[in-house]
């Protein structure tokens, strides 16, 4: 049966409360910080020698979206009337937004040390202590639109030009791809200042504190932020019928990117499917 | 130049780390000799209030140790780094992007995760640890 994921702003009251009610019964068992430890062992540079399946990498984007649909799994045994809203931060745009509300993802941290106060998922409220993380914080943290250097979230108009692109990655297939749509998704530019941070980056940027490091995965915006990028893909997938998942062959030997990137057929780690086994969610869920 | 005992205990702890990972930090002992040969990644400052190390490691990469404790340098394609407190700022040098955890890091003090993560083996991508944690 065919689920739906909503737009978190759609959400009834029950709905939030379903939602963050299962989110916080995998935090409960221990589940949810084998997924952040998931998402921080497979983080891989592009500078390195080695293989990158989930970031700087043509499949950023089934990676995450296996990712998504796991995490989404559990929730769904918990409750299986949930499914993970998305966060259309083009739209939702401000600290002010219903997303940021005591009764969902609670708001921003406090001035003197990053910490969330509000919601369910503040350290003060008894149920969210961080255990997978880059430092000895035990607390949630976030720093909106970063103050001392401020940020704003993507445009619509930025959006758009990323729907634009017309093939799904490019050669040399990491940060530094100068077109294809996963890298302009994904947000790697060169230039000066806040221009680096694009789209998928510049919201992890935005929101601060944990959400910009290797943990981010603490913070359960993580998920909201990565279902809408998945949506923004479902919805190029859908004007480019023909734009398949590239590279369709390993880079050979000889090529910088031999062995460093997941081509069309191989399998991506810890679950061994292959990115065109994701490119097709429609007999699983859709997007409202 | 006299380190100070709880950068050298610290440099114990990343040694300890460099058993776990392969040896990643091997060289923390080894920092050159006055009049010796220059070390290119060597840096030794306070940033902010914290102790900024640099350093070669047994590779000759750059590694970096705050306050003691080890920070992964991952290497960017466009020549820069980025750390796991910041994984979507490019620094153009390891100072630089050591500096921009730091300024990310408020009063907190970093992890062992933070040393030592996305370590691989597994040639399908993952890290070890995913498998054993
Ligand atoms: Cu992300």
């Amino acid at each position: 049966m065919v689920y739906t994921r909503k737009n978190q702003r759609d959400l009834t009251g029950a709905e939030r409360r379903k939602f963050v009610a299962a989110v916080l019964e995998l935090k409960r068992t221990g589940a949810y910080d084998r997924f952040v430890r998931t998402h921080i062992d497979h983080y891989t540079a592009d500078g390195e020698g080695r293989r990158r399946i989930a970031h700087m990498t043509p499949s950023f984007l089934p990676w995450h979206r296996k990712f998504l649909l796991e995490f989404e799994t559990a929730l769904r045994r918990i409750d299986p009337t949930v499914s993970v809203p998305y966060w259309d931060w083009t739209r939702d745009n401000s600290p002010a937004s219903s997303i940021w509300r005591e009764d969902f993802m609670g708001g921003n941290g406090r001035r003197a040390d990053l910490q969330v106060m509000t919601g369910p998922f503040a350290h003060s409220a008894g149920r969210w202590t961080i255990t997978q993380s880059m430092t000895d914080t035990r607390y949630l943290t976030r720093d909106f639109g970063r103050p001392r250097d401020p940020i704003a979230l993507p445009t619509a108009a930025q959006l758009d030009e990323v729907m634009r692109e017309r093939v799904y990655d490019a050669a040399p297939w990491n940060s530094t791809s100068a077109t294809g749509f996963r890298n302009a998704l994904e947000g790697w530019a060169s230039g000066r200042g806040n221009d680096r941070f694009r789209i998928h980056n510049r919201v992890h940027r935005w929101v601060g504190g944990l959400m910009l490091g290797g943990g981010s995965v603490n913070d359960p915006v993580f998920w909201l932020h990565h279902a809408f990028v998945d949506l923004v893909w479902s919805r190029w997938q859908q004007r480019n019928p023909g734009a398949a998942y590239l590279p369709a062959e390993p880079p050979p030997l000889g090529d910088a990117q031999y062995r460093k990137v997941v081509a069309r057929h191989e399998p991506m780690a810890p679950w061994g499917v292959t990115p065109v086994s994701m490119f097709d969610h429609s007999r699983i869920y859709r997007y409202a | 130049m006299i380190v100070p005992r709880r950068v050298a205990l610290r440099s114990l702890f990343a040694l300890a780390v460099t058993a776990f990972t392969g040896g990643a930090l091997g060289r923390v002992a080894s920092r050159p000799e006055p009049g010796g040969t220059r070390d290119p990644h060597a840096f030794d400052e306070v940033y902010r209030g914290r102790r900024l190390l640099g350093f070669s490691g047994p590779g000759g990469e750059p590694t970096v140790l705050v306050d003691g404790w080890p920070l992964h340098l991952m290497r960017c394609a466009d020549g820069g780094y980025v750390t796991p407190i910041d994984h979507y700022e490019s620094c153009p040098t390891p100072l630089a992007a050591t500096r921009a955890a730091v300024d990310e890091l408020g009063t907190a003090r970093l992890s062992p995760l933070a040393g030592a993560h996305g370590v691989p083996t597994d040639p399908t991508g993952g890290s070890p640890r995913g498998v054993h944690a």
